[in-house]
């Protein structure tokens, strides 16, 4: 126990004078925290009024294409500036470019006829639109389905103008059937655990991705700490004292997991209260404790047991501080820690798997976001304690072998 | 105290201890001489338990290596070659860690840090972070850290690397002291030959993995004892009268007599003849009947890395 003592006290005084330790395990994360917060918040936050730049060319000028356009500006999704109705598509097209709009919309001469009121068949298109070959399908087609169903409304609105008696008579009102259709469709998220209303938001992203990736990060102190003590004989001097293999890297072990719990709680709490100042939204944790511990255990257990491979592998701290800095970026590029996975393509989200950040970061999805328990996070929790012991095997291995040549 | 019996190493097909043996005897300064790659810092690996041997016996204190290894650790101590601290702790936290780790707590421990920086002179350091000490310090430190547990057996595996004179002579002088006051056996190796020469009792040589030569220190040295007197310009016949003597060489304007029976009277006849030639003697030089001199020849004055 008093063995343990001195270790734990050692290890923290090393560590809280490496002012450049301190950096990478508290400082990079609180900054990546707080600037990704703040940049993905637009992102994130679907409750918020995203409006798409259109140009708008009136060529019928009627009240059909006026009650359209009003009729989509209602929506609050788009912003429309106004044209001159003569102006030419080469002029729009030359304005698309030169004030970056993504899309312009031009309504024909004939749209008031298309639109139905006088009946007329002759119309075939009642309507351009020009789109920038930037724009994703996705993004496209979401527009045209709206402007389809607008479309549709109007030709309805302006066919049953006129039959207001028989309306009346059927007890239908018109205003209120053309009014948008959101409020007929109920927005629920769904979380894991107990039901519980959670919108997702840049915060609730931002604190579980860097904080899997500050913990991994203590491959950086670790390996120096442990390849500094090989290379100057201070593990020959410990092996010399009957310290056997097993106590050398639980030593390690120990020390640098409650870094980690202490790197959990800072990075809740600057989610909580740090980020909300700037402007953003504050963290919102779920309910389990037992699942937020054990999913960090996992976390912690699998981040310095790779750490501990990296500085039994390196030669020196350069080479190690190289290793595992280029490893943690690669695992967080492909673990969804820099970009978030649901932007990913479906190929790279299958791939996603393959690093231990993206099961660390699930796991903390699961607590902050879905509301999970302990069970929720368990499948994360034995590939990480897993992926962990392989690793820690290997470096017991590899120490033992150097330490005896 | 330990006994070394037909000890072999090996590195693949690389031997590196061959047939070694040795005896050290308690209470001795024994040092462990050889040239870079000889086998010095493998031999003493493998005394303080840390490194597998691929044959032969070794007794430490009465006790079988393979049966009471954790008994011997608790008897010994190394100093690595390599600064074996902590840079950015303190001379007091970095004794208190190696000590808390060897099991000492409470007054134990206090007394032995007070005794073992008292011996070091590093009282007055004791809260300095160690990154800001000097390189001989830094040597006194890692010697300290090594006399925590009051060790029977002292490896110190050459702990005057990279340090100036006044720093050498303090190390040696404080591992003199040691030896005195607390009887501790110590194996001492270095390829520095003045450094063994000035503080063993016993001296080993090892070179290519083998024990070429073993013994107490004066009856080593005394073996191969020379004396150069260097002399004014000396007539052809004088040389060859000089020649002709047994157990004397000259060259380059020096007379060389080897210790043997005849030296004393050698002496006295190459002095008269010297006087009564009028030839000047200019020095007198007996540095070249050293521990070098034996090293060199033995080692056969190449140079080899290891």
């Amino acid at each position: 126990m008093i063995k343990i003592f001195y270790i734990l006290k050692k290890e923290f005084l090393v560590m809280g004078r490496d002012v450049h330790s301190l950096a990478v395990l508290f400082i990079m994360p609180v900054a990546f925290i707080l600037i990704m917060s703040m940049a993905m918040r637009d992102l994130f936050e679907t409750h918020a009024v995203m409006q798409i730049k259109i140009l708008v060319v009136d060529r019928d000028k009627s009240d059909p294409s006026q009650a359209f356009v009003e009729a989509l500006e209602k929506l609050g999704s788009f912003s429309f500036h106004h044209m001159e109705d003569n102006t030419s598509l080469d002029l729009i097209r030359r304005k698309m470019f030169q004030d970056d709009y993504k899309f312009a919309l031009v309504l024909e001469k004939g749209f008031s006829a298309a639109a139905g009121r006088d009946g007329s068949n002759q119309v075939e298109r009642q309507m351009i639109l020009l789109v920038k070959p930037s724009v994703t399908r996705q993004t496209y087609t979401i527009l045209k389905n709206t402007f389809a169903a607008n479309l549709a409304k109007t030709r309805i609105a302006f066919l049953l103008k006129g039959q207001e008696e028989m309306l009346d008579f059927a007890g239908i009102d018109l205003e209120k059937m053309m009014q948008p259709a959101d409020n007929l469709i109920e927005t629920r998220y769904v979380s894991k655990g107990r039901q519980k209303f959670k919108v997702p938001t840049s915060v609730q992203q931002s604190v579980p991705a860097w904080l899997v990736f500050s913990m991994f990060f203590v491959v950086i102190p670790l390996s120096n700490t442990f390849i500094a003590e090989r290379n100057y004989g201070t593990l020959m001097r410990l092996q010399s004292m009957n310290i056997s293999t097993g106590f050398l890297l639980g030593g390690k072990l120990l020390p640098f997991f409650i870094v980690n719990l202490i790197q959990v709680v800072l990075m809740i709490l600057v989610g909580v209260f740090v980020v909300p100042l700037l402007g953003g939204d504050a963290l919102t944790m779920g309910d389990s404790f037992g699942g937020l511990l054990l999913i960090t255990t996992a976390v912690s257990f699998c981040s310095i047991s790779f750490a501990l491979l990296v500085a039994s592998i390196a030669k020196t701290t350069e080479h190690a501080t190289t290793i595992g800095g280029v490893f943690n970026i690669i695992l967080a590029a492909l673990g969804g820690i820099m970009i978030p996975k649901f932007v990913m393509p479906d190929f790279m989200q299958t791939l996603s798997v393959l690093s231990p950040m993206s099961w660390g970061l699930d796991g903390f999805l699961d607590i902050f976001l879905r509301n999970g328990n302990v069970l929720d996070v368990m499948k994360e929790s034995l590939l990480l304690f897993c992926c962990g012991l392989m690793m820690l095997s290997t470096t017991a291995f590899i120490i033992k072998r150097k330490l005896s040549l | 105290m330990i006994e070394i019996s037909h000890l072999y190493k090996s590195y693949g097909k690389f031997v590196v201890l061959d047939d070694i043996n040795l005896s050290i005897h308690k209470g001795e300064i024994t040092g462990l001489l050889g040239p870079n790659g000889a086998g010095k810092t493998t031999l003493v690996s493998i005394l303080i338990g840390i490194m597998p041997r691929d044959k032969g016996d070794i007794f430490i204190d009465g006790m079988d290596i393979d049966k009471n290894l954790q008994e011997i650790q608790t008897i010994c101590s190394i100093v690595p070659q390599n600064l074996a601290i902590y840079p950015m702790l303190s001379a007091y936290e970095n004794l208190e860690y190696f000590g808390g780790l060897q099991g000492l707590k409470g007054r134990k421990l206090k007394a032995r840090i007070d005794y073992c920086t008292e011996v070091a002179s590093l009282e007055s350091f004791l809260n300095k972070r160690v990154h800001k000490f000097s390189g001989g310090m830094k040597r006194r430190l890692n010697l300290a850290i090594g006399l925590l547990n009051n060790p029977r057996i002292l490896y110190l595996d050459e702990p005057t690397v990279g340090v100036d004179t006044q720093s050498r002579n303090y190390l040696l002088e404080m591992i003199k002291k040691i030896n005195r006051e607390e009887g501790s056996t110590i194996i001492y190796t270095s390829h520095y030959m003045e450094e063994i020469e000035q503080v063993s009792d016993a001296i080993a040589i090892i070179d290519e993995g083998r024990l070429i030569l073993n013994g107490p220190k004066e009856k080593i040295l005394k073996q191969d004892f020379n004396l150069s007197i260097r002399v004014g310009e000396l007539s052809e016949a004088l040389c060859d009268r000089f020649k002709r003597m047994q157990a004397v060489t000259v060259q380059d304007g020096c007379i060389r007599l080897k210790r043997d029976g005849r030296f004393h009277d050698n002496l006295i006849e190459i002095f008269s003849l010297l006087k009564s030639h009028a030839v000047d003697v200019i020095d007198f030089d007996s540095r070249d009947n050293n521990l070098e001199a034996l090293f060199l020849k033995l080692t056969r004055k190449s140079l080899r890395d290891a």
